[in-house]
Parts: C-alpha cells; structure tokens; sequence
C-alpha cells in the first residue's frame, strides 16, 4: 500500500519469495549448464557462448510459462493466490534473464561483422517470405521488447498513474509476446534439437498455458452467468440468510462493474469488487475489524466508506443498499469513491428466515 | 541509410525524446498530479525506462490527470471480458505455432537428407 513511494516495497514474504524464485533460476542454470548439459547440446559440439545462451534461453522461457500459469491457477483454484501475490519481481528477473540471452547471442553470432552488431541482427537474414528458415529473431526481438516494456512500467505508481485498466490493457501485450516466444522457439532451435529434452518441457510448458488458460476462460464464464443481474432500478443480490459474517456476496451490475456486499456484524455494506491497486477481487477478501484485504496483494478497505485506513489513502466506490423483506438489493449507480454509507442493519428475524 | 539503419535511428530518436519527456515528468509533472510522489525521490529514476517505452502515453494521461477529464468510475471497470478472448486464442495460436515448427523440421518425423533452402548469399554488408 503506498503512502509515499519507494524503489521497492519488502516485505518478509516478498523476501521468502524472490529467494525461492532466485533458488528456482540457479538450480535450472546449474542443470543445464554443468549437471547435464547435453540436454541443450546438439549432435556436434557448440561453443560455450552458445551454450550459455541456450541455457538463458531455456530459463527464461520457464520463467515466463510458469508466470503465465500462475494466473489462470489462481482463478481456478485460490489456494495458488500466494504464487500471483509478487509475481511482477518474478517478472523483472525474467527480463534480466532474457536480456542475458539476448546478450550472449548477439555478442557471439553478430559481433565479429564489420557492421553494427543491431544492424546484423535485423538484416542477417531477411527471409520473411517463407516459412522455412524464417528469421526467427524477430520473434525474439518482439517479446524481449514487450517484456522491457512490462517489467519498465511495473512499479506501482505507474498503475495509478494509467488507472489498473489501461495498465492491464498494456499488460496484456504479455500474451502476443507470448506465442511470440513460441514462434522463437517454433522456428528457431526446434528446426536443430537432436536432445528431445528441451522440446517435451517446451511443448509440455506451452500446452500448460493453453490448456490452463482455455479452462480459466470457460471457468470464469460460468461464474459470470450465475452473478450476473437483469437490469432494474435495484438490484436484487440474495436472500439475507445465505451470507456469512465477514464474507461478501458479488454480483455482476447492468453497467459491466463489480458490487462486493458484505455481511459484518450483522450488517450490510456494498463497495466496488475492483481493488484500486489492481483490481483484484475484494469480494473474495475476509472482513477483520470492518477492513476487508484484498486478496491479491494485502490493500485494506473500510467497507461502510471504501477507504483504506489512515496513513493510506486508496479509496474504491461504495453501493446504497436496502433490504427488502428478507432480499438483499443494491442501487446499480456507484457512489463516488470514499463515500461513506451507512450500514443497513439486518433484523435477527431476517438473517435467521430460511429462503424461499 | 539501409532499413536497418532507419530501424535503429527510429528508435534512438523514440528514446531520446522519452528522456526529454522523463526529465520534465519526473521533476515537475509528478508532483503536480499525485499527492503520493511529493517528497518521494529515491523512486524515481526507476521510472525513466518506463517514460522513455511509453512516452505518448504518459503525455496523454498527463493531460488527462491536469485537466480533470479522468471519469472516476472507468478506474474500478477491469477487462475481464479479455480473458475469454485471450483462454481461447492463445491455446489455438499455441497448437497452431508448434504444430508448423514440427512440420518443418526436415529431421522429424522421419531422418531425411536435409535440403538447402536457398543458395549460398554474401554474408558481409
């Protein structure tokens, strides 16, 4: 949560994070460096530059499968939520890593023309008219420049500043760059592997995200048809008696947003579903103490204001409510964020009324 | 100029004026829109790849946060919708990639002689 910026935000669990993630990206270095390094090898020897780079290569198009695999994880099932909670560091070591690659390549197969080695490397070859023997590179160069991009405008100022929207719009070139990274593959060291090592775990990661990402998508769907609303000037939500306290009930409006209404302490409050940090699902928080936590990075909401706790100073829209009989219904116009609400308090008779 | 040299000079001058834009941004800008950054300067120069990749960008959202045009509630409206388009693009392109790089191979599925795909050029501008 910001009250003023820093570089970087530590905390304990990031710290327990990137050490995992630093553990993760040395032991797949050492195996295919020095512990079995025919795997990226081919039927003659290769020099050590262009082992390291295959070596890097391979690493950060792990580091990028996994990444990409944690969100649709996390979507399916919430116990990967902890994986997506420091997934934008994950993602600046696989920039640095793929910098490294990109590196060892162009210092070895370009540096020795008496052209600009950035020249070289976009008119060494310039097949672009077929298939085989496509300049592969350029697949490369594509996904290296989206991952620049990405990892530069990560910090989290750069999220208010261009609203979670148009930041997750941007944020979205990752999927172009990555079946740019596939071609790369595709076209380039598939057309040579003899050590079929590396193609089963580049086929094998691929597929995953496919697949992870295809049964998010239809998962999510699902879940949209059974929270979505009819429009009305008040939008029924559920029968007061199938909330729990502290949890919340989210409904899909009319308008395409969110509303996340809780039950805490016996009574009811609405805000925006979509965290101000990045949109994260607040309705999936638990209430403590009147704040809710976003359930993807830990940002703390009043529910009966939408305002985080003093020093902080993120703020999401709030919902009037109103109960009627036993029905909980919301107001579909968003209350300026901040606004406070008074809480609708439910009567004992209602929360224990069994639904019709 | 060769269209090598025209892409690299494109992207110095694409660089060169996003340092111009970070310069003004990061010391005036900033500090004008958000309350958060006032007195916060160590964060800073972590900023300036980002102003100089995405340059016209942050010149428009400048715009937008100095003239009041934001609409709150576009800030609380996540595209969510996207994700079905990416869950069934990215399987299709997926499978469709893999599946041409593994027809071309000229040692798969079966070893066969390899074939010269085009005749020897000159290596050397």
């Amino acid at each position: 949560m910001s009250v003023k910026y820093t570089p970087v935000q530590w905390n304990t669990n990031k710290y327990i994070y990137d050490a995992v993630m630093l553990v993760g990206v040395a032991l797949f270095l050492y195996v295919f460096l020095y512990a079995a390094p025919g795997i990226l090898s081919h039927e003659r020897p290769i020099d050590p530059q262009v082992h390291n780079a295959r070596a890097f290569g391979a690493c950060a198009f792990v580091m990028l499968t996994v990444i990409l695999c944690i969100g649709p994880l996390a979507r399916l099932d919430k116990r990967f939520l902890p994986l997506l909670y420091n997934r934008r560091h994950f993602g600046v070591m696989t920039v640095f890593v793929a910098l490294t690659h990109a590196s060892y390549i162009l210092n070895w197969y370009f540096a020795f023309s008496s052209s600009d080695k950035f020249e070289a490397l976009l008119f060494a070859n310039t097949s672009y008219s077929q298939l085989a023997g496509f300049p592969f590179e350029v697949f490369g160069i594509f996904a290296l420049l989206v991952l620049v991009i990405l990892s530069a405008t990560s910090h989290d100022f750069w999220m208010k500043f261009l609203t979670p929207p148009v930041w997750k719009r941007i944020h979205y070139l990752i999927y172009p760059a990555y079946l740019s990274v596939v071609a790369h593959v595709s076209l380039g060291i598939l057309q040579d592997q003899q050590n079929h090592a590396f193609t089963v775990i580049f086929i094998g990661g691929a597929v995953a995200v496919g697949v992870l990402h295809l049964m998010a998508a239809l998962h999510e769907r699902r879940a949209d048809a059974a929270i979505s609303a009819e429009t009305a000037e008040w939008i029924d939500i559920c029968d007061v008696s199938e909330m729990s306290d502290g949890f919340a009930k989210i409904r899909l409006l009319p308008a395409g947003d969110r509303v996340a209404v809780y039950l805490n302490n016996g009574t009811l409050s609405a805000i925006s579903n979509a965290c101000a940090h990045q949109n994260g699902p607040l309705g999936e928080g638990r209430i403590i103490d009147c704040l809710v936590t976003c359930p993807w990075h830990g940002f703390q909401y009043d529910v009966t204001s939408g305002q985080s706790p003093a020093p902080f100073t993120e703020k999401v829209p709030t919902y009037n409510l109103r109960l009627e009989g036993t029905r909980v219904q919301v107001d579909p116009a968003a209350n300026p964020p901040g606004t406070y609400v008074e809480p609708v308090p439910v009567p004992d008779h209602a929360a224990q009324e069994a639904p019709a | 100029m060769n269209e090598a040299e025209a892409i690299l000079m494109g992207l110095r001058i694409w660089a060169m004026i996003g340092a111009a834009v970070a310069a003004v941004f990061l010391t005036i800008g900033m500090d004008r829109i958000d309350e958060d950054a006032q007195g916060a300067y160590v964060f800073r120069p972590l900023l300036i790849p980002g102003v100089m990749v995405i340059w016209p960008l942050v010149l428009w959202r400048w715009y937008v946060w100095e003239t009041g045009r934001e609409a709150w509630g576009r800030r609380y409206d996540p595209p969510r919708k996207a994700h079905f388009a990416v869950g069934m693009i990215l399987p299709a392109g997926i499978a469709l990639i893999i599946l041409t790089g593994l027809a071309l191979r000229q040692t798969w599925p079966a070893d066969v002689a390899p074939v010269q795909l085009l005749p020897a050029q000159e290596v050397s501008q």
